[in-house]
């Protein structure tokens, strides 16, 4: 049981790092970025191309895996970046309608997905295990070191990001510009600057979780997919809402592990999805949300 | 010639696919990012109806779009009262959910390794007539009270509201329709290809649409089919390889959002042409 | 179509909103009889547009009422309302881009439109006929404010004078029993408020309706209302005939207190 939960939070802090990736940009553009899934699919190439080339019998265990996952925040955030630069500039200064930023968004998702597949998918890839010992005895009951670094982690990375929004100029730039970017502007803030900086940081944990993923599962083109967990843990925990999207990702979590136990995996993203309707239904503003209106 | 006869069968079934996006996300404004999931409950519903009691097509397609059409009422009714964003996002989920369920009820839809037998009732002709019915059905719409609120709706949902425009409703409605209208390509698809699989019925597919539609410019129908004769058509005679191929379409789409947002037809529509066309006073060409 | 004289008394009473912690509305209150001309003036950030979206349903009241011809609207969908009888135009013009100007005012009138979807997507003849109806009235519409010839043009192409008219014809086409006008000569020249005053007189001579505006030019107040309402933080501050509400001493200072 306790195990099960460890193993559940393991779980959410990753779908949490993608949920946060998403509500950032979703916070500061209103929108729903669905080239974040293609950011986590790159990096997660990104990071294990980092180890074959770069790392490969300089360093091991812990110190690889930081190397790793540090290789993979920093293309996720130079990806990311660039995408805002591709996708979205020209779209803020022309403001076009949210239609546009989200065929934008698509595609470019797409676009980073086959770019994969063309270069990378006709070989099978796959993380090395970083760690070796299995597991630790606490409590009475064994959890996988993979899990609690996992989990630890994805702490510092929220934290880290944290400590940026509410505690630093550009976190308030940020959070004035998710505010109101007509009146940031006035105000004399640079918005090019802070939607860049949001796409780094978003893009940066999208880097990380995407590492995350393609530990759990092996590399394939289409692992951004997976991004999907992320919408829904910020539709339960409200749309735009860090904070929600966190207590969201982390149900998640809990509640798939629960749910592999009695249904098995094939099936979860049928029961995610009821979870998600139910959830729309009965409280649409999410756990922690008040509805964000569409702009009148 | 087998060839060619081919690329224009899946063409037809493409641009009916398309023609539900097109209600969906250039009328409503709405983002489907499952679409392609209403075509597999189409095509599935037929096909396992024929396969288990050998009923005829015609029946088999009235029952396959009319359960593409419940299914679209499952999605549609908790989400036409929110925010734009969450249509595409349920919908994702939705395409998700079904594909897990098709993959993993073996039993009854033959699972990821497909669904096998399915008689072959479909050719060009039926094809090329079922594009036409669809195509007139949906230009009629478009060109009713429904699609003039629909558009009002698009560019401004609480002005529509103050005109007394019953938003959500024709959000729903509009939404059911597309449904219905995709779930009958996918009843086309299964009786033309006799094998259907999961895998077929992805998010990329719905994507893919979704690229179309905005290609030929969100606000034209013609458009729309255009570019889904083109899209689709162009690059299997080319014999692109698929990835190749969606790589030079995010391109495409990419330059056209940049530098020509309203896609390349704008909101021009065919039926200009046996209008009297006034000249347009001040219209940006 | 022509209402008549004894329809469209709308009656607000003890209004409040508030957004977060700001009071916006505060028990505020106002009446139009059937067929009077009522203008809310304040200064800006007073309220009045937040007091028309409580009318209109764009946002539910916290408390208070809004009663059309003695029927209760607070907490009715917004088109709902729109369809009981109230109109309305925008303080920032919200034309439908995407449509022409005629079907700009069609689309107004199109929740009256009474064939079903079958119909509409076999465009059967009652279809037909009801849209050739709705057009030929959506032309008399435009014709009344002075559009004609423009029908095909895009709303968004028409200069700003223009499309004030237009948001004026569509409001009609909702066969209004009460149309709201926010700030309707905003951005109007002074030739142009002028006639915009005359159209007003005239539309209201024609429909009899009953008309609420908000407007800041005293121009506009003095010469359209037979009745004032005067808010100011959200609250009602003063009411009566024009020229009195004109003289009270209240009223003066906190139009001065706002250009300090």
């Amino acid at each position: 049981m306790l195990q099960n939960i460890f193993f559940g939070l393991s779980l959410g802090a990753v779908y949490s790092l993608i949920a946060v990736g998403f509500a950032l940009v979703f916070n500061i553009l209103k929108f729903s970025n669905f080239s974040h899934g293609g950011v986590m699919s790159f990096t997660a190439y990104a990071g294990y191309f980092a180890y074959i080339w770069l790392f490969n019998g300089r360093i091991e265990g812990i110190l690889m895996f930081v190397a790793v996952v540090f290789t993979a925040a920093v293309v996720g955030a130079i990806t990311a970046v660039a995408i805002e630069r591709v996708g979205f500039r020209r779209l803020r200064r022309n403001q076009s309608p949210v239609i546009y930023y989200f065929i934008s968004s698509i595609t470019l998702g797409i676009l980073l997905e086959n770019i994969i597949t063309i270069f990378a998918s006709s070989n099978f890839y796959s993380y090395p295990v970083f760690f070796s010992s299995k597991n630790i005895e606490l409590f009475g009951t064994s959890f996988s070191v993979a899990d609690f670094v996992t989990l630890i982690f994805s702490a510092v990375a929220l934290a880290a990001l944290l400590f940026v929004l509410y505690r630093t100029k550009l976190g308030l730039g940020i959070r004035t510009v998710s505010f109101d970017v007509n009146t940031a502007s006035l105000m004399g803030i640079d918005a090019n600057r802070v939607v860049m900086a949001t796409f780094a940081m978003s893009g940066a944990l999208g880097g990380i979780s995407g590492v995350f993923l393609g530990m759990n599962y092996s590399l394939y083109p289409q692992l951004g997919q997976l991004v999907v967990k992320g919408f829904v843990a910020s539709v339960i925990g409200g749309l735009g809402n860090i904070t929600g999207a966190v207590i969201g990702a982390l149900l998640l979590g809990i509640v798939e592990v629960g749910l592999i136990g009695m249904v098995g995996s094939g099936l979860m993203p049928a029961f995610v999805f009821v979870i998600m309707l139910v959830f729309l239904l009965v409280r649409p503003q999410g756990i922690a949300g008040k509805i964000v209106q569409e702009k009148a | 010639m087998d060839y060619i006869y081919s690329i224009l069968t899946l063409t037809g079934i493409t641009m009916i696919g398309v023609m539900g996006t097109f209600m969906v996300t250039g009328l409503t404004g709405q983002f489907s990012f499952g679409q392609a999931a209403f075509m597999a409950v189409g095509g599935y519903v037929s096909a396992m109806l024929t396969l288990k009691f050998n009923l005829p097509f015609p029946v088999v397609a009235l029952v396959g779009s009319a359960a593409a059409m419940l299914t679209g009422l499952l999605v549609g009714l908790p989400t036409v009262r929110l925010r734009r964003d969450y249509i595409s996002l349920v919908t994702f989920g939705f395409g998700e959910a079904i594909i897990s369920v098709l993959n993993n009820s073996a039993q009854l839809t033959g699972g990821a390794e497909g669904l096998v037998g399915i008689p072959k009732r479909v050719d060009l002709a039926l094809v090329a007539a079922s594009v036409a019915c669809c195509l007139f059905l949906v230009a009629c719409y478009k060109n009713s009270k429904y699609g003039r609120q629909c558009l009002a709706l698009r560019t401004d949902e609480l002005a529509a509201r103050s005109m007394g425009i019953d938003v959500n409703r024709l959000k729903l409605v509009t939404f059911l329709f597309a449904s219905a209208i995709t779930g009958y390509a996918g009843a086309l698809y299964a009786f033309y290809a006799q094998y259907l699989e999961p895998g077929y019925f992805n998010w990329t597919v719905s994507a893919e649409w979704l690229i179309i539609v905005f290609v030929g410019g969100i606000n034209s129908l013609t458009g729309a089919m255009v570019s889904a004769v083109i899209l689709t058509s162009l690059p299997e005679l080319l014999r692109f390889a698929s990835a190749w191929r969606i790589l030079i379409y995010c391109i495409i789409v990419l330059l056209i959002i940049n530098f020509r947002p309203n896609g390349i037809f704008g909101d021009w529509e065919i039926n200009r042409l046996w209008k009297k066309s006034k000249p347009v006073k001040g219209e940006k060409a | 179509m022509n209402a008549s004289s004894s329809l469209g008394l709308l009656q607000a009473a003890g209004l409040c909103k508030a957004f977060g912690g700001v009071k916006a509305v505060e028990d505020f209150s106002f009446e139009a009889k059937p067929g009077e001309i009522v203008g809310i003036i304040g200064p800006n950030g007073a309220g009045k547009t937040t007091a028309f979206n409580l009318v209109t349903g764009v946002y539910t009241p916290d408390s208070g009422s809004v009663v059309l011809d003695g029927v209760e609207l607070a907490g009715w969908r917004q088109d709902s309302i729109a369809r009981e009888g109230i109109g309305r135009t925008f303080q920032n013009i919200r034309l439908f881009k995407g449509l022409s100007v005629l079907e700009n005012v069609m689309t107004a009138s199109d929740p009256y439109a009474s064939y079903n979807f079958f119909s509409a997507i076999l465009s059967m003849p009652g279809k037909r006929a009801a849209d050739r109806q709705a057009a030929e009235k959506a032309r008399e519409y435009l014709n009344l404010v002075g559009l004609s010839g423009m029908e095909d043009a895009r709303p968004e192409s028409l200069p700003y004078g223009l499309q004030r008219k237009l948001e004026l014809a569509r409001a009609l086409a909702i066969r209004p029993k009460v149309i709201l006008l926010d700030e309707p000569a905003a951005g109007l020249n002074p030739s142009e408020v002028r006639e915009f005053i005359d159209l007003v007189k005239r539309l209201h001579e024609r429909f009899n309706f009953t008309i609420v505006f908000i407007e800041h030019r005293m121009e506009v107040v003095m010469n359209l209302s037979h009745k004032l309402f005067v808010m100011s933080f959200g609250k009602l501050l003063a009411s009566g005939e024009p020229e009195e509400v004109r003289r009270n001493p209240e009223v003066i200072e906190a139009y001065i207190g706002e250009e300090e």
